[in-house]
């Protein structure tokens, strides 16, 4: 990592545009997203990727984003293109996204928020999980996917152009199913769509045993396992289990914990408090496992 | 001249005026007495005689037995004996001559028993059954005649304590006493030795406790008690007895039950049994026969250990919580109690306890919307599966034995239901049933296409008939390429199990053991391969090999070839990859294999073919399919060939129908109209599928009567085809009602016959404190339809009361609340916001004022379901009611001062209104009241359920479903509502719990449940007996409370105004309203509901 400040001892804070991966991060590509993404990148196209919670989204940015870099870079960026995320909730507001100001003394500052330090820098703004928000901050960034690109800081006056570099990405899982909870067409029509499942049980497989460093043929049971429990979505379960579950069984495992306990702890318990439903997995787990 | 003749003739005139024959048996007794008396002794005599000859009127007969019956005796009396015998008849004949004469007649019998000094005895205790009124007379005239005998098994005290009891029965009737005293003799004659006093110590008690039983007792207590250990009668009678003493008319009934069930176990437990049951008497006698009568259930679960523990908490319940009424109901087996430290304790697993999970399980293993059923189900339906101790499939539901108890672990057992699972899952999974014509394998090709031609021109040169036609499913066909349809089927099932155990072994490693271990244990339980002829041998050590159990392999070692080739061919399709197809063609080449073995039985005479164990070299065999063509070695000689049979399944594997399966999933694709369905199926095709195949037993048919069963056959069929694959009518566990199929299955046009869905419930009996299990039976049933008059005359009539309601019920339409963000004015000030005004207003960009939050209403997410009563005292009319409530009579022509003629106006008055206007019942209140909530409900936009319930028994609560919480208002509905009407009892609490089960299943944030009724729950068998209340009201108080406990609000409104009203005692924390003038409900429900719904 680049432009580290030290403020005070044992504590790094690093400036979000300067934010850089530099180890490549491990990602499996499942289908054709990556070159979706590098096409759409070429031509700013914003980016919605949809899918379930930890299938993958995440790390496909961050990936994306150290890929691009190390293709030599789009748009003249020499350090790559940085990625900038913003978590989004429900009490998010324009001034989290956009900036605002601040009391220094007798002085007030201003200081910029995340999309327009990615707006400035040509970065990647990842705006994680985006139905969270509500639905008038999320407008706020309809003119940034407009071909002009702009982005209007209200409380200064000023409107800014995107550097070359930026692209807006947002994901979404539309798991939810609230009619409430849902984006609107106005802000949904303004992105490609890149769908995001779990992964096959082979790929999976191998996510697994890459992340959580398992033998091949237990992250092969665990990925047969997910295979199994996701059955049972809308049939007691809301979600089946992730990616992210079953590397963290498979970190355990790792670690020395007993197959069915890890599994017990990072699936069976994470995804139900129903007994029964828990019983039913954890049946369906000694069946796959025989400790 | 004798002294006796001399007698006789002094005697002449004492004696004439009597019976003729009195002087001829005075002359003949004197003869042979004077051989004993002195002549003194004979005067005093026949002075004794004549003297009882005067003591009555008819005294003369008894006189005549005393001189024909005291030659008998004088020898054992003595002449003292002599003269006190003749005193007691005296004394007898004072109270009846006829009782004196039989006395005096049964003596020399009795005497062969009794010593004589028991005489006096004896006469008294005849004496005591005389009362001076004939009955009794004959009474205790039969007492005599019988006595002597029953002295032969009873002695006298013995006897005494008889007459006790039927002295006992006379105080109510002397039929039975004397019946009773008749039948006696029989009785104690059959009872043995040690067993007759104890049999009339419990004759007491019971005569003591209820004087009618008596009679069954003698009847059939002999016979009941015959089959308790004899040791042990003494005990359970003074057991019995002691019960009965304090629990009066239930003792013998209590009594006859135990005794049955404890006839029915192993004679050598009866001890133990009976030892404990004497032990919790003394806490509650009770309790104690309870226990009994569930004995023989109770051991059908428990060991004897398990069972002492059991028996341990029970005794606990008594001993140490001093609950005697919980006790009676644990040892009664209908305490949840009871059954939970039951399944704790037992080694079997019931079906029902993990049928739930086993179906999540079941639909995680094969991505299906699997359900799981009992095999009761499967057989009930006749379809063609017939076994229910096997697990199987018929492609969309899987069906397993109702319990396990195969291994005398409880968890062992459960792993058995699992290992049924997954295999019958394996075969949805693995896809058995999904066999295509002309398919390859992975590992070998496909031969169907020539097999067929081969199987054409076979026919032809053999003349046998050709399919009359065409194949509808693929299994079919693949079959009809075979001579041998039972062969063929029966080899391809061995060969798709083993596939698909080897997949599941594969897949499963956690199965794994457990299937090795049910595989062993089914290799124990195979039929004897020695015993069989060697065709079927050939498959039976194939399926041996297929339960990885190459060693139980018999066979004669000089036909090895054959069956070498045979399990390579087998162990084709444990290879990694292989399909369905493989096994399809493993099936044929293990067919020609069996074809060219002759089936006929072992062992040969020259010992040749002697059956010997498994060479090594089978054991090891690699996969392989069969060459073909080479002559094998030689066959046994040419005796006569068997029939062919397949050897049994093993349960785990279970029936395994593909063609049954394939039809069906055809005509289900047929009646789903699915273009792809392939043109429809002639019947003649269905019947030549159905007549020859080998998956039907036609065991089952009728015979003669083929065609008609077979009809009936396919009308099922297409039956179960028509209707959505996964649950379907079977049982469904409370609280557990479908977590899919459940709905959505509302009958068409309401022309079919009522489907009903029934659910179980537990109920609670409040004196044991504890929830009988299971103990009801909700049938849920759409409800019939009326027309729609009813519907639209309310809304005419209360046209003014339903707008009135509309308006206000739309009003209450945003009711949460949801806080609003950034107002320009609002209820509270946001902190954060405004910090960012004043620094925004510092820097001078136009800041945003909007600083405020403001919390609103919106949206409603609220649930109600309304539950109406409709029992018969519905029926009532308010007119009545309201009559009865003001205690006046009308007809009292108080009313009307003494003037008819106001009386006459009164009635006219009456009776033209009722023209009109029939009376209103309370049952057209609530449906009044049902109409008006309807309208109000749909302007607001909750979701509701309108449902009402009656029923007779705890096995038939009747649960009408108007209108389902998720169903959209409709015509049908208003039809469903004019046609809501009385009709039986009223078991108030699993109505309830079937209403609690379906709020609860619903998704709302506000869940309400309204009951609607006159106050009175009533049924048969709601209580101890038919007046009590208690029982009703607490189970219907609990059933409330279950509710609240799962976050529902019940209110009760009840329309009763007669202190009819039960529940209201009991209802302290419950919403509850009691509708004062009942007309007004109608009015008042919206009214409530809004309350209700608002907070
Ligand atoms: N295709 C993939 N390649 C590599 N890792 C993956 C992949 N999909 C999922 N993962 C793993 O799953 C975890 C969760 O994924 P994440 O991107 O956080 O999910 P999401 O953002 O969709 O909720 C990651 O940390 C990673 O370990
Ligand atoms: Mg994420």
């Amino acid at each position: 990592m680049t432009a580290l400040t030290t403020n005070a001892p044992g504590f790094k804070q690093i400036a979000v545009e300067d934010f850089r991966l530099t180890e490549e991060p491990f990602y499996l590509p499942i289908r054709d997203e990556v070159e979706l993404f590098e096409t759409a990148y070429a031509d700013s196209v914003p980016v919605l990727l949809k899918g379930p919670t930890g299938a993958g989204k995440t790390r496909f940015v961050e990936y994306m984003s150290w890929r691009l870099h190390n293709k030599g870079g789009h748009g003249g960026h020499e350090e790559g293109v940085p990625l900038i995320t913003v978590a989004c909730h429900e009490d998010l507001t324009a001034s989290d996204l956009v900036g605002r100001y601040l009391l220094e003394g007798d002085e007030t500052r201003w200081i910029d928020g995340p999309v327009t330090r990615a707006v400035k820098n040509g970065a990647i703004c990842y705006l994680d999980e985006v139905v969270e928000a509500r639905k008038d901050t999320t407008v706020l960034i309809h003119p940034l996917t407009d071909y002009r690109r702009l982005l209007p800081v209200e409380k200064r006056g000023e409107l800014l152009e995107a550097a070359d570099g930026f692209l807006l990405v947002m994901s979404y899982n539309p798991g939810y199913q609230s009619a409430i909870k849902d984006l609107k067409h106005s802000t949904r029509q303004r992105f490609i769509a890149i769908e995001f499942d779990y992964p096959p049980r082979d790929q999976e497989a191998i996510i697994i045993e890459r992340e959580s460093l398992v033998d091949a043929a237990t992250a092969m049971e665990l990925a047969k396992l997910a295979e199994k429990v996701r059955n049972l979505k809308e049939h007691g379960l809301g979600e089946g289990v992730s990616t992210r579950l079953l590397v963290y069984a498979g970190k355990l495992i790792h670690g020395g914990i007993s197959r069915r306990r890890a599994c017990q702890v990072s699936i069976v318990w994470a995804l139900t408090d129903d007994r029964e439903v828990q019983r039913s997995i954890e049946e369906v787990v000694a069946s796959i496992f025989d400790d | 001249m004798s002294i006796a003749d001399d007698l006789t003739a002094r005697y002449a005139a004492d004696l004439r005026g009597f019976g003729a024959a009195l002087p001829d048996d005075f002359a003949t007794g004197a003869r042979a007495m004077s051989a004993h008396l002195s002549d003194e002794e004979l005067e005093a005599w026949a002075k004794a005689g004549i003297e009882l000859a005067n003591s009555s009127l008819r005294a003369w007969e008894a006189a005549a037995e005393y001189f024909r019956a005291s030659a008998d005796i004088v020898e054992r009396l003595g002449t003292e004996g002599i003269a006190r015998w003749a005193a007691q008849a005296t004394e007898l004949s004072s109270r009846s001559s006829l009782i004196a004469a039989q006395f005096l007649k049964s003596t020399p019998e009795a005497l062969a028993v009794l010593q004589p000094e028991d005489l006096e005895e004896w006469a008294q205790q005849g004496d005591r059954l005389c009362r001076g009124n004939w009955k009794s007379i004959a009474l205790a005239q039969l007492y005599f005649q019988i006595s002597p005998s029953l002295f032969r098994s009873l002695s006298l005290p013995s006897v005494g304590r008889l007459v006790d009891v039927i002295d006992q029965l006379t105080e109510r009737s002397y039929e039975l006493a004397t019946t009773a005293l008749e039948g006696s003799g029989q009785i104690f004659a059959s009872l043995s030795g040690h067993d007759r006093e104890p049999f009339l110590r419990f004759a007491r008690a019971v005569t003591r406790a209820s004087w009618a039983d008596t009679r069954l007792y003698f009847e059939r207590g002999p016979k009941l008690i015959e089959r308790i250990e004899a040791p042990q009668r003494a005990a359970f009678l003074d057991l019995a007895g002691r019960v009965t003493t304090e629990v009066g008319r239930q003792g013998f009934p209590l009594f006859s039950d135990a005794a049955e069930a404890l006839g029915g176990m192993a004679t050598e437990e009866h001890g133990a049994y009976i030892a404990f049951a004497s032990k919790i008497a003394t806490g509650s006698p009770t309790a104690a026969m309870e226990y009994l009568k569930s004995a023989p259930f109770v051991a059908t679960r428990l060991n004897p250990d398990q069972r002492s523990l059991w028996e341990q908490e029970g005794l606990e319940i008594l001993a140490v919580e001093h609950n005697p009424e919980g006790a009676e109901a644990y040892f009664r087996l209908e305490s949840t109690r009871a059954e939970e430290r039951m399944r704790a304790l037992s080694s079997r697993v019931e079906l029902s306890s993990i049928n739930s999970m086993l179906r999540m399980y079941a639909k995680a293993l094969s991505g299906e919307p699997v359900s799981v059923h009992s095999a009761e189900d499967l057989v009930e339906r006749g379809i063609g599966w017939v076994t229910e101790s096997a697990a199987s499939t018929e492609g969309s539901s899987i069906y397993l034995p109702p319990y396990v108890a195969t291994f005398p672990e409880q968890e062992a057992n459960f792993q058995v239901y699992k290992v049924f699972t997954t295999h019958q899952t394996g075969r949805m999974e693995f896809g058995s049933f999904d066999y295509a014509w002309d398919m390859p394998g992975a590992h070998v090709a496909s031969t169907g296409p020539r097999r067929e031609v081969a199987a054409a021109l076979r026919r032809q040169e053999q003349g046998i008939a050709a399919p009359k036609a065409e194949a509808v499913t693929a299994v079919q066909r693949l079959f009809n390429c075979f001579d041998d349809r039972n062969l063929i089927a029966g080899l391809f099932t061995v060969v798709e199990d083993t596939r698909v155990d080897a997949l599941v072994s594969r897949e499963y490693g956690g199965i794994r053991r457990w299937l090795k271990r049910l595989q062993d244990h089914e290799i124990g339980r195979r039929p004897k391969v020695e015993e069989m002829a060697l065709r079927q041998a050939f498959v039976e050590n194939l399926l041996r090999a297929s339960l990885g159990q190459a060693e139980a392999i018999r066979w004669p070692i000089m036909l090895r070839e054959y069956m070498t080739d045979g399990i390579a061919a087998l162990r084709m399709v444990e290879q990694a990859g292989a399909t369905v197809q493989d096994s399809a063609e493993v099936a044929g080449a293990l067919y020609d294999i069996a074809t060219s073995i002759p089936n006929v039985r072992m062992p040969n005479p020259d010992g040749k073919f002697d059956f010997e164990g498994a060479s090594q070299e089978m054991m090891d065999v690699l996969p392989s399919m069969p060459g073909g063509g080479e002559g094998g070695p030689d066959m046994p000689g040419n005796q006569q060939e068997m029939a062919f049979e397949n050897p049994p399944q093993p349960d785990f594997r279970g029936d395994f129908k593909p063609e049954l399966v394939q039809l069906m999933a055809k005509l289900k694709l047929q009646q789903e109209g699915g273009a792809d369905a392939g043109g429809s199926l002639t019947k003649e095709q269905l019947m030549e599928l159905l007549q020859n195949s080998v998956e039907l037993s036609i065991s089952e048919w009728a015979e003669g009567d083929l065609d008609q069963s077979l009809g009936m056959f396919l009308d099922n069929l297409q039956k179960e085809a028509g209707t959505p694959a996964g649950d379907k009518k079977g049982e469904k566990k409370d609280g557990d009602a479908s977590a899919d199929g459940g709905k959505g299955e509302g009958p068409d046009e309401g022309e079919l016959p009522v489907e009903v869905t029934w659910f179980y419930y537990d109920e609670w009996d409040f004196r044991a404190g504890d929830y009988r299990p299971r103990w009801t039976r909700v049938g849920e049933r759409v409800s019939a339809e009326g027309d729609r008059d009813f519907y639209e005359e309310t809304l005419r009539k209360h046209h003014g009361l339903v707008m009135e309601t509309r308006k206000q019920f739309e009003m209450m339409r945003p009711e949460s609340f949801k806080k609003i963000k950034r107002l320009e004015d609002g209820d509270e000030l946001d902190t954060d916001l405004a910090i960012e005004f004043h620094v925004d207003k510092k820097a001078g960009a136009g800041p945003s004022a909007r600083i405020y939050n403001r919390r609103n209403k919106i949206e409603r997410d609220v649930a109600v379901a309304f539950l109406l009563d409709m029992s018969a005292s519905t029926d009532e009319e308010i007119e009545k009611q309201k009559v009865k409530h003001s205690g006046k009579d009308d007809d009292d022509d108080d009313n009307f001062d003494g003037d008819p003629r106001r009386y006459f106006q009164w009635l006219a008055a009456r009776r033209a209104k009722a023209l009109v206007e029939p009376p209103k019942r309370i049952i057209d209140l609530e449906k009044e009241s049902t109409v008006l909530i309807v309208e109000a409900l749909e302007a607001i936009g909750d979701s509701y359920g309108i449902y009402g319930f009656s029923g007779y028994g705890r096995d038939n609560v009747e649960f009408h479903v108007i209108k389902d919480l998720d169903e959209q208002m409709s015509e049908r509905v208003e039809r469903r509502i004019s046609k809501i009407e009385p009709i039986r009892s009223t078991r108030m609490g699993p109505a309830l719990r079937h209403t609690i089960h379906k709020l609860d299943e619903y998704d709302a944030k506000v869940k309400i449940l309204i009951l609607v009724s006159d106050g009175r729950p009533q049924d048969h068998g709601y209580g101890r007996d038919r007046t009590e209340k208690e029982y009703a009201v607490h189970d219907t108080k609990q059933a409330l409370v279950e509710a609240k406990r799962v976050g529902i609000t019940p209110f009760l409104i009840t329309v009763d105004k007669e202190g009819h009203d039960y529940l209201k005692q009991m209802c302290d924390d419950i919403g509850y309203e009691v509708v004062d003038d009942i007309e007004s409900l109608p009015r008042r429900l919206p009214t409530l509901y809004r309350h209700l719904a608002a907070d």
